[in-house]
């Protein structure tokens, strides 16, 4: 069933949803330029000139700018400790046989089914201890904790899809575990590995619960924790507070769009079994 | 030679997994364990001073009548958003494979909302929800009707079911891409012969699209189910808990009752409770569908 024009009345219906959809998104990029006092007054009105001043006032003044180097560092940590560690586990994990592989992996899927909030207090307490409260290190670790089920589950999904074919001649040839996992798996499934590292890399940026108990101290908050304290600083300036937003927003977003035909496609790789 | 280099190889298996394996005993079954523990004893901040045995369970279960709120409203909060998180997420993605072009451009419009920080997501909702200048209050201007005083977050009443269409706008997308990976698995010919007998779009939908589709299903049920019922920062910045308790969900009560109140012991006697349910949860959801699955398989 087609229109005149040729458009079919599916595509409407996907293009109208499609805007409502994405609304608030663009909405808030909007009013991150909008000076404070048109959100009131003109809420629809394009901002023309966009007001630069608030994105500055936001990263200055509200000190987002140092948020965002603690959310790059722990970002970046807590990828590397994932991917160090589910790399050689998911590919071991493809390579052994069933009993211990069925029993292995599902003590690597375990921490999906518990929640943070059961971990979440004795981690305060063993973190005290350790003198880990207020390191950026010590979040990126919960992170590691927390995304390495579904790393591993990811990768290896990558991992079996590599020929068996491949695998033999490379053994035949004297390869062993590592230098097959170097020089053959990891080079073949390396969409995979981009693609988990993308995940890990928002997860973690966007984490909060574990952030708003292990960071005690302003100067060691990640955006999203110093997004919180804009509502109680800032509560008049409206302007300023959409401005942190859309910086929050940004990078995850900028992340997905370059790689959203990888990132949808080891999403999906992972819930199909 | 051949034994000892299998011998070998298997030493080398055990340690490419050592990481992984101390990883999750150093920081989950260990911090689990102190968990158990503290959920057993008497707490001064965090330090243990004497044993409870299962007081702080009998408290949680007959004596807090806001946990069992929590409770409550967190198995609501789930259900409709397994509920909506699929039926929305596979009427878009019936919509999407419709459209000849532009599939990628909607993909991210209805995926990005996913990838975005949830106490930002959560601060940008309490805006589009807040009276006068909010999105129905302005919508509601724009159609000539005085919505002004609409709010729903400090609606006692409605307050919850504005968590659930803010769940829904996050995850429907991602249940989208997932339907949409598993509607290219079925066969074209399947709908075109169905469609040769003039059998509808609904009913090609109910009887061929969504039984083959129950792998999916399945995983969309079983994720989203974990990951709503331990939901907590969207619902901490949108509402707090509140208004009143109309919001708490178990994880939120954990929190407050953990930093706030600082009666450790007990929070973390509720949070093992929270725990059992998603287990026993999951469990009963896998045994349910498991059988669609494996007839959508054959």
């Amino acid at each position: 069933m087609t229109t005149r024009t040729g458009i079919r009345p599916a595509t409407i219906a996907v293009a109208v949803l499609a805007v409502i959809w994405i609304y608030p998104v663009i909405w808030t990029l909007v009013n991150a330029v909008r000076p404070t006092a048109d959100l009131y007054r003109g809420p629809l009105d394009l901002p023309i000139p966009p007001a630069l001043g608030n994105l500055a006032d936001a990263w200055n003044r509200a000190n987002l700018g140092g948020a965002l180097l603690n959310s790059t560092y722990v970002a970046s940590l807590t990828v590397a400790g994932a991917l160090v560690v589910a790399i050689p586990a998911a590919f071991t994990l493809t390579r052994l046989r069933p009993p211990a592989r069925a029993a292995l992996f599902l003590l690597v899927l375990a921490p999906l089914i518990i929640p943070t909030e059961v971990l979440i207090v004795p981690l305060f307490a063993i973190y005290r201890n350790l003198g880990l409260i207020n390191s950026l290190p010590g979040v990126a670790l919960v992170n590691v904790v927390f995304s390495v089920s579904f790393a591993t589950v990811i990768l290896a999904g990558f991992f079996r899809r590599i020929p068996q074919d491949l695998i033999d001649a490379a053994q035949l040839d004297g390869a062993g575990r590592l230098a097959l996992l170097r020089f053959i798996a990891v080079p073949l499934a390396h969409p995979g590995v981009v693609a988990v590292g993308a995940i890990v890399a928002v997860f973690a940026w966007n984490d909060f619960s574990g952030a708003l108990v292990l960071l005690q101290r302003p100067g060691v908050f990640t955006a999203p924790l110093a997004l919180t304290t804009f509502s109680t600083f800032y509560a008049t300036d409206e302007g300023l507070r959409f401005a942190g937003l859309a910086i929050t927003f940004l990078p995850p977003l900028v992340v997905f769009l370059l790689l959203q035909r990888r990132i949808v496609l080891a999403l999906t790789a992972a819930t199909a079994r | 030679m051949r034994l000892a280099a299998g011998r070998r190889e298997r030493a080398l298996d055990f340690a490419l997994l050592l990481p992984v394996l101390a990883l999750l005993a150093a920081f989950l079954l260990y911090p689990l364990l102190y968990g158990l523990d503290l959920s057993l004893s008497r707490t001064e901040g965090l330090e243990v001073t004497g044993s409870v045995g299962l007081a702080h369970y009998a408290r949680a279960l007959f004596g807090d009548a806001v946990f069992r709120q929590g409770l409550v409203n967190t198995v609501l909060l789930t259900a409709a958003a397994v509920v909506l998180q699929t039926g929305i997420g596979l009427g878009l993605a019936v919509l999407v494979s419709e459209t000849r072009r532009g599939q990628a451009v909607f993909r991210i419009a209805f995926v990005a909302p996913f990838v975005l920080a949830p106490v930002a997501a959560g601060t940008v909702w309490k805006f589009l929800f807040a009276p006068f200048f909010g999105i129905v209050p302005s919508v509601g201007g724009a159609l000539g009707l005085d919505l002004s005083t609409f709010a729903p977050l400090s609606d006692a009443s409605l307050a919850l079911w504005a968590v659930v269409v803010v769940c829904a706008w996050r995850f429907a997308g991602f249940s989208m891409v997932v339907y949409l990976a598993g509607m290219q698995s079925i066969p074209h010919e399947l709908h075109e012969a169905a469609e040769l007998e003039g059998i509808g779009p609904f009913a090609r939908l109910r009887r061929i699209t969504w039984p083959l589709l129950w792998p999916q299903t399945f995983a969309l049920t079983l994720l989203t189910t974990i990951g709503t019922l331990r939901v907590f920062d969207l619902i901490w910045i949108m509402t707090g808990g509140g208004p009143g308790h109309a919001t708490e969900t178990a994880a939120t009560y954990v929190y407050t009752t953990a930093f706030r109140s600082v009666d450790v012991g007990y929070a973390q006697a509720m949070a093992m409770i929270l725990m059992v349910l998603i287990v026993a949860l999951a469990f009963v959801e896998y045994r349910l569908l498991t059988p669609r699955v494996e007839a959508a398989a054959a």
